[in-house]
């Protein structure tokens, strides 16, 4: 395993049983992404995007093969750590936003902190640098049902961020939205990864997002079947790494 | 604490379904506080006579005979009998039949030694001796019938055919059953034709170690006589009485736990449904990063504190039911002095509690630990 990667699956096999059928959801998948890309996951509906993404995310197990994210292996972990590995790794996002109903968008940014060791105050500052990212700060006090689409995916994207993840996970953010929030959202995905150098993994249906990624691979029924650059402009390495 | 937002908002998700909840605990638990009660009101009874010094002689046959009142002369005399007072169940009747209160004719030079624990003025017991129509009565039946201390008043006799004009000279405190009405003997006697007999005999022992020995010497002091007395301490003499409650007692206290049961199967029911619904959203917190563990403590904390609310609103409306059912009505005997005590309410709050951690334990430990995948598709 290469340290240099912060995504890196090795011959990577999920297969789900349902009674006696058996569905390879991936079928020995290698990619290795860098840090510091914005990728993209493209193919058609069942083809393993969200089984992918899950298995980066830790939320997911892979049958076989090796799962290594941020230089760390997570193929074995046990569940108690793997929580709290994602607590300090990964910021998920949704393609129905997810927020918490009962919760004001604060609240909803403040849940990954508070199972951190940040005091209050700590805890509030980082919260409102978050919405002032997502530029949200206005809204802080309303609850998810007061927002709109668009609005709640951005406040999802600021509890993805507040406690400073290494990689973001996006499952078709954009899907339920309409154009114009799409592109706030694709712009804002592009913001994090160039200022903040985030490592970011989206999958998506939305063609335009090719436009804002470095790399798009493409699945179809479990398997990789493409990896190119997107309009973008991939840098050197990225090229490298394609299989 | 951080979490205690969490647990707070989760609870006003649905006011409806929390205040619902709460509310058919609080009832249940009313209900099962106030029935587990009544049975330590007798225990209470029985602790307060169980280091007491008297002995209740009556007759061997049974409580409706009476004995001698010479037995009085030769009790006295055993070893460790302080004072012997007789005591004749007279059956009074106050104003109407549904009226009643027990009424004794007792004797008047004993009465403040065999019941120094009644808490009698020594002038009352002044009066008492001096004046041959005296009476005394209990601040229970004083109060109900808003009698005052120099009032005549008349029994009419049900066993007896004629009735008795009294005059009261004072009340009875202390220990005493607040009901209780005492009159002097040898105004019975003297009304009665001098017919020499009594209900029973309360003797007044020095030590409570000596009770049995007293017991023993009185019962076969009067063997093979017309008359075999049987004698008990007084609260086995208590006790007996009780002893009809007792069915009735362990009715209460089991109908108190099946209501409890009953409500904590509701409650679970409403647990259940209430996280089933949350499914995604605990996947969704746990995706973030919430351990198993810490999801299952916060679905237990929201059920917690909905049976505790529950649990300190049923006691607390029973506590205050009770007390106001104790002062407002004499009329149920020794059932109106029914408080609720310190145990039964912590008993209550801790079933309260359980009824909240129990109800949400089943549905709360499968969805905190359920597979977060599965869940989000469900979701998504
Ligand atoms: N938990 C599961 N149990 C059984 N089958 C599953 C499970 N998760 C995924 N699958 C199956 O695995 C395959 C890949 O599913 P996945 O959700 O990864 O597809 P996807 O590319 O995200 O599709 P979509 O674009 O519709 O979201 C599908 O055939 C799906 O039915
Ligand atoms: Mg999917």
């Amino acid at each position: 395993m290469d340290e240099k990667y912060a995504i890196d699956l090795e011959h990577v096999v999920r297969i789900y049983k349902r009674d006696e059928f058996e569905v390879r959801a991936l079928d020995d998948v290698t990619i290795q992404i860098p840090a510091g890309r914005f990728v993209a996951i493209m193919g058609p509906s069942g083809s393993g995007k969200t089984t992918m993404l899950n298995l980066i995310a830790g939320i997911d197990h892979a049958t076989t093969g090796r799962v290594a994210v941020g230089g760390e292996e997570i193929t074995g972990m046990k569940e108690r750590d793997l929580a709290s590995w994602r607590a300090r790794h990964i910021g998920l996002v949704f393609q129905f936003y997810n927020l918490i109903p009962v919760l004001t968008a604060f609240e909803n940014v403040e849940l990954p902190l508070l199972l951190t060791r940040l005091s209050k105050a700590e805890r509030r500052s980082h919260v409102e640098t978050a919405l002032r990212v997502v530029n949200l700060a206005d809204r802080m006090d309303h609850y998810p049902r007061q927002l709109s689409g668009g609005q709640e995916q951005r406040v999802a994207i600021a509890r993805a961020i507040v406690a400073d993840p290494t990689i973001i996970v996006a499952d078709e953010p954009t899907g339920d939205l309409d154009a114009k929030s799409a592109e706030e959202i694709l712009g804002l995905l592009v913001d994090l990864n160039r200022q903040f150098h985030k490592t970011i993994v989206m999958v998506t249906h939305d063609p335009r997002a090719e436009r804002y990624v470095d790399t798009v691979y493409r699945l179809d029924k479990g398997l990789l079947v493409g990896t190119e650059p997107g309009r973008r402009g991939a840098p050197a390495e990225a090229a490298a790494t394609s299989a | 604490m951080k979490y205690a937002v969490l647990v707070f908002k989760n609870l006003f998700r649905s006011k409806r379904r929390t205040i619902l909840t709460v509310l058919s605990i609080a009832v249940s638990l009313f209900i099962f506080s106030a029935l587990v009660s009544v049975p330590t009101v007798a225990n209470q009874i029985l602790s307060d006579t169980a280091s007491s010094t008297r002995i209740a002689a009556h007759n061997k046959a049974g409580l409706a005979y009476s004995i001698p009142v010479a037995y009085r002369q030769r009790i006295v005399a055993i070893p460790h009998v302080e004072a012997a007072m007789t005591q004749s169940w007279f059956g009074g009747v106050y104003h109407e039949l549904y009226d009643q209160f027990p009424n004794f004719a007792v004797d008047h030079e004993q009465i403040e030694k065999v019941y120094s624990d009644w808490a009698i003025s020594p002038e009352s017991i002044e009066q008492f001796k001096k004046i041959r129509t005296a009476c005394l009565v209990g601040a229970e039946t004083m109060k109900r019938f808003h009698l005052h201390v120099g009032q005549q008043i008349q029994l009419k006799g049900s066993i007896y055919n004629f009735n008795v004009t009294l005059q009261i000279v004072g009340v009875l405190g202390g220990k005493a059953p607040p009901t209780f009405l005492l009159f002097r003997r040898d105004y019975l006697e003297e009304a009665a034709g001098r017919p020499g007999f009594v209900s029973m005999i309360w003797v007044k022992v020095d030590k409570p170690e000596n009770v049995p020995q007293v017991i023993a010497a009185i019962d076969e002091g009067f063997a093979n006589s017309s008359a075999e007395t049987l004698s008990e301490s007084e609260s086995a003499f208590i006790g007996g009485f009780m002893q009809s409650y007792r069915t009735i007692f362990r009715m209460a206290e089991i109908l108190g736990f099946i209501v409890v049961l009953t409500i904590g199967l509701v409650a679970a029911n409403t647990a259940a449904m209430s996280i089933r619904e949350r499914r995604g959203e605990i996947a969704v917190m746990r995706s973030i990063g919430f351990t198993s563990r810490t999801i299952l403590s916060l679905l237990l904390s929201e059920s917690l504190v909905i049976g505790l609310l529950g649990g300190l609103l049923g006691c607390g409306s029973a506590f205050i039911v009770l007390k106001l059912f104790a002062v407002g009505t004499g009329s149920m005997g020794p059932m109106s002095s029914i408080r609720m005590p310190p145990l039964v309410l912590a008993e209550t709050l801790i079933a309260s509690a359980l009824i909240g951690v129990f109800s949400a334990l089943g549905p709360a430990v499968s969805a905190a630990r359920r597979n977060i995948v599965d869940a989000l598709r469900m979701v998504a």
